[in-house]
């Protein structure tokens, strides 16, 4: 049973190989200059977005971003155990799935016309 | 292969058993920590660490699609959402421990005692009987089972879900998004806008000097003076910062240090290396 | 490995067999809501209100004649049988569950009408939600007349998730039945137009209480599937009549599932969200929340009560009596020290609730009956009272304020005689439907042996009956205040909602019967298993 958990485990073991290796010689090989610029939070190069000082409140369209992924999120884990078991089910469980799937763009569709998909 | 894979789905190997004590210790302190903890954002990590600890007990005790919902769902998604409300409400919020209603400590507490002491004897005086032994649901095969009782026993509840993510959406929406009632404005717009104001050209770029990149340092004009338009707003607002950027109109208050004599690289002339 | 997911491969899994026929009136409810939400999706600003009012009470009519359609399917009671139970075991269709989800449609239907009112050029809910109270924005889409039509499909959604609740035969569906209904109801609860600091912070209690509910409730689920091996109602029903053993995971199951459903009655002592949701949430939600939802999770207790734990009637027998007490008495007494006639009515609710035990402690047919015929007269009864509450208005919103109510007999003696009229139904006074509901229910509550909590129940009622009596000296006998509030016409709406509320009132005072046999009728052969 267990045995099922090794591939992962090998995958996270070089994953913290990984980071710890890159910090650690970061830490001790690179220059080591100061600069505010540095802290700033990175944003793909843009400018990064104003926030209020001291400590700041992000702003609730966040928020959106956030629930909307969850939304997609938990639609996706059911798609897991429906594609595994994909052939055994056969054609119900291909109209299931569809059916699920239409039911949940309905959602996306009210989201991306009342233009929650925007960032403005 | 498949022999061994039934064989050690049905009994509890030591390694579970060390895994489940180890885990059971983490998770609790874990949860204890993310109920005292004042601070909301510490208990959100330390909810991650509660949540990460259930993913691999799930994944040892033979459910792992469980295991990876818990980890993809709830530590991937769901405590990502908790962090960004954090967010909203700020960062550094922190309970306050003041009583508003009198008493109401004392009661809780006492209350709270009762329902262990309660709960403490319940437990005590229960007859659970021996785990059920682990099905052919549990392993390797877990996926599959669960697809057949998710697509034929429960397909109705199923179903049903999409209605509550449909609700799930609207709420998220009516709650979160507000509609612009003026159109938004088009890249035509905004570069007429641009063209009509004070600095069609860009921006002069932030100084940089020979003894570091200091982009946090204002460019000096021709006359010798800090150019607060080089300097990007946001970083210059942050706590600490050396130069405030003026609102327009202001004029701009000198950095430290000699203007005009070479004044802008030196004028924090230790801050290079002092900060790791 | 590869041979047994090749193995797997091979073996097909037959397709689930679900009868679209007995599952139509969900479905179309829930296709309604669906199909609001394309409305809210394609369809602009303007012209979305008529096509979600034509959606929805569409929707509601058809599932209502779906419901009578299947009702009067003779395969279906055929040979005595109490119903089917569908959708792979998720569903049961029986006599009950019909009454209900039939009462559940009649009341969303009025609801929905109080919902759509906006006559005054107003609806009463938010323009912009997102928009923070008292700020610039809100100004903005409050000037411009807009508001949110989310509301037609959230109420939709949780209408179809009130239909399912009682008819859920897994405490699965069961669960995912609660959640549908909620979470409607939470955000419905925050969307008022005025006052609207209120109106938020009702939802937020009500969704912060409303989740740890849910939690109770399925945490209990697990310690039923933990006991019986099972979600099914009659798994656990029969594990129950067999298993000995572990029987500490069984009455902890009950103990939570119960406080889960109880919660949603706002049974005492689980009561305290009801009265600041009521007083919060926009008044059209009210009356929703106060007709549908009690009705369906009244169904939904009785069904688990009735079905899983029939054989236990001793074991939670004795907890359903204090529940009952308890919530008549202390309903009907913190109702008396009220000054907002919503949160009076809240009060008022959260005592009928506790007369409604009563029936349910008896588990016997009449005591299903009763409980049905009670929460149909009920709810019909108090969507009206609530539409009464819509239309006493000043500069500021709705005046909920009894004092404001003083001498309105004096300036609008129609309104006042209309609402006067639904307190005497609530206080039970005979030739209203109110009567005949207390007498039904404590009939079936002294037939099954709960004398003392008739006495109780007796009791109560007149405890109760003296601040309806108060509210109706107040209104006539009283000299009106000078700033009082303005009485607007209603709407056609509004008065359709006020005509039917009033109408049932009177005829299920008058002439019982048929409703009192329909009930019976339905509840003969108890819930299907």
């Amino acid at each position: 049973m267990l045995t099922l958990y090794v591939p992962i485990l090998m995958l996270a073991a070089l994953a913290a190989l990984f980071a710890g290796f890159s910090l650690v010689m970061g830490a001790l090989a690179g220059p080591k200059r100061w600069n505010r610029a540095k802290l700033q939070a990175y944003e793909s190069g843009i400018e990064p977005t104003p926030q209020p000082s001291g400590g700041g409140r992000f702003p609730v369209k966040y928020y959106l971003t956030a629930m909307l992924f969850i939304l997609f999120d938990i639609e996706i884990i059911f798609l897991y155990p429906w594609a595994v078991t994909f052939r055994s089910l056969g054609v119900f469980g291909l109209v299931e799935m569809v059916l699920f799937i239409v039911t949940v763009l309905v959602a996306y569709a009210y989201v991306w016309r009342r233009g929650g998909l925007e960032w403005d | 292969m498949n022999a061994a894979h039934v064989l050690a789905a049905s009994t509890v190997g030591a390694g579970a058993v060390v895994a489940f004590w180890i885990l059971a210790v983490i998770s609790v302190a874990a949860a204890l920590g993310l109920v005292l903890a004042p601070r909301a954002v510490h208990g959100a990590v330390l909810l991650a660490v509660v949540m990460l600890s259930l993913a691999v007990l799930y994944g040892v005790a033979g459910a792992p699609f469980l295991a990876f919902v818990q980890i993809i769902v709830y530590t991937g998604a769901v405590l990502m959402l908790f962090l960004f409300v954090l967010m909203i409400v700020g960062v550094s919020a922190a309970d306050s421990m003041r009583e508003t209603i009198r008493g109401q400590r004392l009661a809780a507490g006492l209350a709270g005692i009762g329902l262990l002491v309660l709960l403490a004897l319940v437990v005590g005086h229960a007859a659970i009987g021996p785990a059920a032994p682990a099905g052919s649901n549990y392993g390797v095969l877990n996926v599959q089972r669960l697809a057949q009782l998710i697509f034929t026993r429960y397909v109705f509840p199923f179903e049903l879900t999409s209605a509550l993510l449909i609700t799930a959406a609207l709420g998220a929406m009516v709650l979160a998004h507000r509609e612009r009632t003026s159109p938004k404005p088009s890249q035509r717009d905004l570069a007429r806008q641009r063209v009509r104001g004070d600095h069609p050209a860009p921006l002069p770029g932030p100084g940089v000097y020979a003894r570091g990149d200091a982009a946090d340092m204002p460019a000096l004009l021709p006359d010798g003076t800090p150019s607060p338009l080089s300097l990007n707003p946001v970083m210059a607002r942050r706590r600490g910062s050396a130069i405030r950027v003026p609102g327009p109109g202001v004029p701009a208050p000198l950095p430290p240090g000699e203007p005009g004599k070479d004044g802008g690289p030196d004028a924090e002339p230790d801050r290079e290396g002092a900060h790791p | 490995m590869t041979s047994l997911s090749g193995a797997l491969a091979a073996a097909t899994i037959t397709p689930p067999h679900i009868e679209y026929g007995q599952l139509s009136p969900l479905l179309v409810v829930f296709g309604a809501a669906v199909a609001g939400v394309l409305v809210e999706a394609f369809v602009p600003r303007e012209r979305r209100r008529a096509f979600h009012l034509v959606i929805a009470l569409g929707g509601l009519v058809a599932a209502f004649a779906l419901i009578i359609s299947v009702a009067a399917t003779p395969s279906l009671f055929a040979h005595g049988s109490p119903g089917h139970v569908v959708a792979m075991g998720a569903v049961g269709v029986d006599g009950p569950t019909l009454f209900i989800q039939g009462t559940i449609v009649v009341l969303a239907f009025v609801s929905v009408l109080l919902i759509a009112e906006s006559s005054h050029g107003v609806s009463p809910f938010a323009a912009q939600a997102a928009a923070v109270p008292g700020s610039a924005e809100e100004r903005e889409g409050l000037l411009r007349g807009i508001s949110h039509t989310e509301v037609y499909p959230l109420t939709l959604f949780a209408v179809g998730g009130m239909m399912l609740f009682p008819a859920a035969n897994d405490l699965l569906t069961m669960f995912v039945a609660l959640e549908v209904l909620s979470l409607p109801l939470y955000l419905l609860c925050g969307l008022a137009r005025r006052r609207r600091l209120i109106s938020q912070e009702a939802a937020m209690k009500y969704f912060l209480l409303g989740a740890f509910s849910s939690a109770f409730f399925l945490f209990g689920v697990a310690m039923l599937y933990g006991y019986s091996g099972s979600v099914s109602l009659s798994a656990i029903a029969a594990a129950a009549a067999t298993n000995v053993s572990s029987a500490t995971l069984l009455y902890a199951g009950i103990a939570l599932v119960g406080i889960g459903l109880l919660f949603k009655i706002g049974a005492v002592p689980f009561q305290s969200w009801k009265p600041d949701v009521y007083q919060g949430a926009p008044t059209a939600v009210t009356a929703l929340m106060a007709s549908c939802t009690v009705v369906s999770a009244f169904g939904g207790l009785l069904r688990v009560f009735y079905v899983a734990f029939g054989q236990l009637t001793w074991d939670w027998r004795p907890a359903m009596w204090g529940v009952a007490i308890l919530t008549m008495l202390a309903g009907a007494i913190i109702a008396i020290t009220q000054t907002d006639v919503k949160r009076m009515l809240a009060y008022s609710s959260i005592a009928h609730g506790g007369f409604v035990l009563t029936a349910v402690v008896a588990a016997t047919a009449a005591g299903l009956s009763a409980s049905l015929f009670y929460l149909a007269v009920y709810g019909l009864t108090t969507i009206g009272a609530f539409a009464v509450v819509t239309l006493v208005r000043d500069p500021a919103g709705e005046a909920n304020h009894l004092s404001k109510w003083a001498g309105l007999g004096k300036r609008s003696p129609w309104l006042a005689g209309v609402f006067a009229f639904f307190l005497l139904a609530f206080a039970g006074i005979p030739l209203t439907s109110g009567f005949a509901g207390k007498f039904a229910v404590f009939q079936a509550a002294a037939a099954g042996g709960a004398l003392p909590l008739v006495i109780i129940g007796v009791l109560a009622s007149a405890v109760a009956a003296f601040f309806y009596v108060r509210v109706i000296v107040l209104m006539f006998f009283s000299d009106p205040a000078p700033d009082g509030p303005t009485v607007v016409t209603p709407g056609l709406f509004t008065g359709a909602a006020v005509a039917v509320g009033a109408a049932a009132t009177l005829v299920f005072g008058i002439a019982p019967e048929p409703l009192l046999a329909l009930a019976s009728h339905a509840a003969a052969h108890l819930f299907v298993r």
